[in-house]
């Protein structure tokens, strides 16, 4: 079984960069992206690579569902983090103890998107799901997101400078 | 903590520069920075994307705020610059080709 990275923090936006970091790292061992950068570049964290832009935004989305929904953005909760890497995939699970959020109920996205249906809320979900090859949800308490992302089969792993 | 971007008024037009990451924590002072800028009507607003690293749905939210709003009060937006991860949000969502990214 591959190791996994374990981390609780506070169920609040404030330590959202802290989880975002964390889980950006995490891509990033996937990936193999952080071998493949100059050392010299400044811009040498910014989320480039394909995989490591679809972990980071759909973990993004879901810190933000469980913080506004399952925690209704109050303190006191916790959100409990178990990060897998592996050769050739990120599971990402998020577990918390508050309210269940209704994924059901969420509304798909404008068929035809124009100046007139631009949406202004309703994205996370779709953005989340779009991004990763699995996405599941099981209601609690705890309630517990599961995030999969694979690589491409043709992807070529960075070697070390 | 600072903001992530610089609004800059010249005459008609009004420049946005946004910078670093623009989500749920950043994205509420800008909704009110918008707020004051659709308030002076301007003409034209321009809004560069080429610092901007990271966005999520609440960042796009107030996006999508400033050009609604702008063009309701007459005015144009031109959206520039989305590079990476900000580029990926706004095809996913399909609205590149809304604000010709």
């Amino acid at each position: 079984m591959a190791p996994s990275i374990r981390l609780s923090v506070p169920g609040t936006l404030r330590y959202r960069p802290i989880a975002v970091r964390v889980v950006a790292e995490a891509a990033r061992l996937v990936s193999s992206s952080a071998n493949t950068k100059d050392p010299d570049d400044t811009l040498a964290h910014d989320v480039r690579d394909p995989f490591d832009t679809a972990v980071v935004s759909a973990f993004m989305e879901i810190f933000n569902n469980v913080a506004i929904h399952a925690y209704e953005r109050r303190d006191g909760g916790s959100i409990d983090l178990v990060i897998t890497p592996t050769e050739r995939e990120l599971i990402i699970e998020l577990k918390d103890h508050g309210h269940p959020f209704d994924i059901e109920g969420v509304a798909p996205l404008p068929a035809e998107l124009d100046e007139n249906s631009l949406p202004e809320g309703g994205m996370g979900i779709h953005i989340a799901k779009t991004m990763l090859d699995e996405m599941t949800y099981e209601p609690g308490p705890p309630n517990l997101w599961r995030l999969c992302k694979r690589l491409p089969s043709h992807h070529t792993r960075g070697t070390r400078s | 903590m600072a903001q992530p971007y610089d609004v800059q008024s010249t005459g008609p037009e009004t420049r946005i520069a946004i910078r670093g990451s623009l989500d749920i924590n950043s994205a509420p002072g800008l909704a009110e920075e918008i707020d004051r800028i659709v308030a002076k009507r301007p003409e034209k607003v321009l809004v560069d994307l080429s610092s901007l690293d990271l966005i999520d749905s609440s960042g796009v939210a107030a996006l999508v705020k400033l050009y609604k709003n702008v063009r309701a009060a007459g005015g144009s937006v031109t959206i520039s610059g989305a590079r990476d991860q900000p580029l990926a949000i706004f095809k996913l969502l399909r609205m590149d080709k809304v604000f010709n990214l």
